[in-house]
């Protein structure tokens, strides 16, 4: 199993996912349900075939990183979907995972199968996958400030906050094991658990971004447009953290992080 | 949230005058025990504030979020700099005239940091004297970034990091450190084997040594050092850093590092008790928001 494969899994994952996003807005929840998961596994079926003829997790290539985050972006658009019933956001989560698989279609980063020994850790899959899902859940929790700052005609309702912060709150403690993983690995391969490398500068900025916006969320008196603005701008600087920094100048040749090129 | 910003930018200014009076930081000053003590003030301090919180409302409002809110975004703004300029080495001094260059020893960034601190400590007692359990994750995760932050900042100073290189059958006691001072070590160490394995493009799979170790006492223990599996003997944990890459697989040289960190078992105290409260975070977070 190759990249080459790859796009009969994505045509596949991308119909199951439409049509349910469609059942959903026609608010056929079971239907939704089962062709969500439908995708999801067929797109399973994919990242398990490449991690089995790569000899590795396909984890190390920022095409492979984005693999799983058109996995997880339907993953966390469906768990919303089950817990608020919110139509659209299976609609919102398909879209961009479509947009993750078009990256990797038309610029596919066709890789080797060799890891260099700093990676053979077993920390290597847990750290970059909560690290993928904790973007997947702030993803969608952009999305949701997006929708509400931009796109809602309505009035702003306590409900459409709550499930922004119940994303900020997981995809936070999500961001957080995948940070402090990061750590406990860095000090086994590296012989330091934090060493301001950039990639961990910024993954202390974003980290300090998304706290700063549960704070301002529990003052008395806060703004909703500001906090959404506050989770625009966190995202932002989740990209620097995530791709951003490969195109930094500051960055070059001093991030151990510098693999994914 | 004005008071936390006007505190903020306090502190920026008394950290420039700092930097302009007296210089980056220099970090090496806090090796043992002046780290302790500072360690000591520190706390005695936050004691003093939180017993005198409900004569002041300053010190109460270290405790609120209307307080972390501007303190966040100011480290983080400090932080963004740090990010965008390319930072010197440790042992160099800063490359600008400002000092962001060292971002770690700019007086600013400290004081922001240490104010965190002192705000993380405020709500640490806070909600453990007042405890409630739909606080916990809360609580636990305020004590665990306490601790990983004073124990890794305080405890930098009393890292010993040195490189050893073992040369094939030899044995070896020295290291160099990052000023490329030599140093004696406590535990001697003879190369045995230099193990490599390369992919069939030639790039290492795996490099490892098998080495013999001395303790002072007189124990000896035999043990590979691979790449992400150190060995620790007497507090000292030995890394395979490097080869002699010229000679690639046929390398009769093998460097190690030997790393030496005091205060770590605290930094792993800290960084497990912040695991906890992330797993709190999502089990309980999203109830407890739900109300």
């Amino acid at each position: 199993m190759s990249w080459e494969h790859f796009i009969y899994f994505a045509i596949v994952s991308i119909l199951c996912w439409a049509y349910g996003a469609y059942a959903a807005w026609k608010n056929k929840t079971k239907t939704a349900y089962t062709f969500t998961g439908l995708g999801l596994l067929v797109f399973f079926a994919f990242i398990i075939a490449m991690w089995l003829s790569l000899e590795r997790p396909p984890l190390r290539t920022m095409g492979e990183t984005r693999l799983w985050y058109s996995f997880f972006l339907p993953l966390a658009g469906l768990i919303v979907y089950s817990r608020w019933k919110y139509k659209w956001i299976l609609s919102f989560s398909t879209l961009l995972s479509v947009v993750f698989i078009c990256v990797n279609l038309f610029k596919p980063e066709i890789h080797n199968k060799t890891l260099m020994p700093a990676l053979q850790s077993p920390w290597f899959a847990p750290h970059v996958i909560v690290y993928m899902f904790a973007y997947a859940l702030l993803g969608a929790a952009t999305l949701m400030a997006v929708y509400i700052l931009f796109f809602s005609k309505r009035k702003t309702e306590n409900e459409e906050m709550e499930i922004t912060d119940n994303l900020v709150y997981v995809g936070l403690s999500f961001m957080t094991f995948g940070m402090l993983f990061g750590a406990l690995w860095a000090k086994e391969a590296w012989g330091h658990y934090w060493a301001w490398d950039p990639k961990e500068t910024w993954a202390a900025i974003t980290w300090f971004a998304y706290l700063a916006y549960i704070h301002y969320r529990l003052l008395p008196k806060s703004d909703v447009k500001t906090a959404l603005w506050m989770l625009v701008i966190a995202f932002i600087l989740l990209q620097m953290c995530w791709w951003g920094i490969n195109y930094l100048p500051s960055a070059q040749a001093t991030s151990v992080h510098t693999y994914m090129n | 949230m004005k008071e936390g910003f006007v505190i903020g930018a306090g502190l920026i200014i008394t950290g420039l005058v700092l930097q302009f009076s007296v210089g980056p930081i220099d970090w090496s000053l806090f090796a043992w025990p002046a780290n302790i003590i500072v360690l000591y003030v520190f706390l005695l301090l936050s004691a003093i504030i939180y017993t005198f919180r409900s004569k002041a409302y300053g010190f109460r409002f270290l405790a609120t979020s209307t307080c972390a809110v501007p303190a966040l975004v100011m480290a983080a703004a400090l932080t963004i700099i740090m990010g965008l300029t390319a930072q010197v080495a440790e042992t160099s001094p800063p490359a600008d005239f400002l000092g962001i260059t060292k971002m770690l020893s700019f007086w600013p960034f400290v004081l922001l940091y240490l104010w965190i601190a002192f705000i993380l400590a405020q709500v640490s007692m806070v909600q453990v004297l007042h405890f409630k359990w739909r606080r916990l994750p809360s609580f636990v995760s305020h004590l665990g970034l306490l601790i990983t932050l004073l124990t890794a900042t305080l405890g930098s100073a009393d890292l010993q990091r040195l490189q050893m290189y073992t040369v094939l059958d030899e044995t070896e006691w020295r290291g160099i450190n990052e000023r490329n001072m030599v140093t004696e070590l406590p535990i001697a160490i003879t190369l045995k084997q230099f193990i490599m394995e390369t992919y069939d493009d030639g790039s290492p799979k795996r490099f490892a040594s098998d080495i013999i170790i001395y303790t002072k006492n007189g124990d000896s223990l035999r043990a590979t050092v691979d790449v992400n599996k150190p060995v620790e003997v007497r507090g000292w944990k030995i890394y395979q850093y490097g080869y002699d890459t010229a000679m690639g697989t046929e390398s009769k040289l093998s460097i190690l590092e030997l790393v030496r960190d005091p205060w770590l078992p605290y930094v792993y105290a800290g960084i497990y008790l912040m695991l906890f409260g992330a797993l709190t975070m999502f089990i309980v977070g999203v109830r407890r928001n739900k109300q």
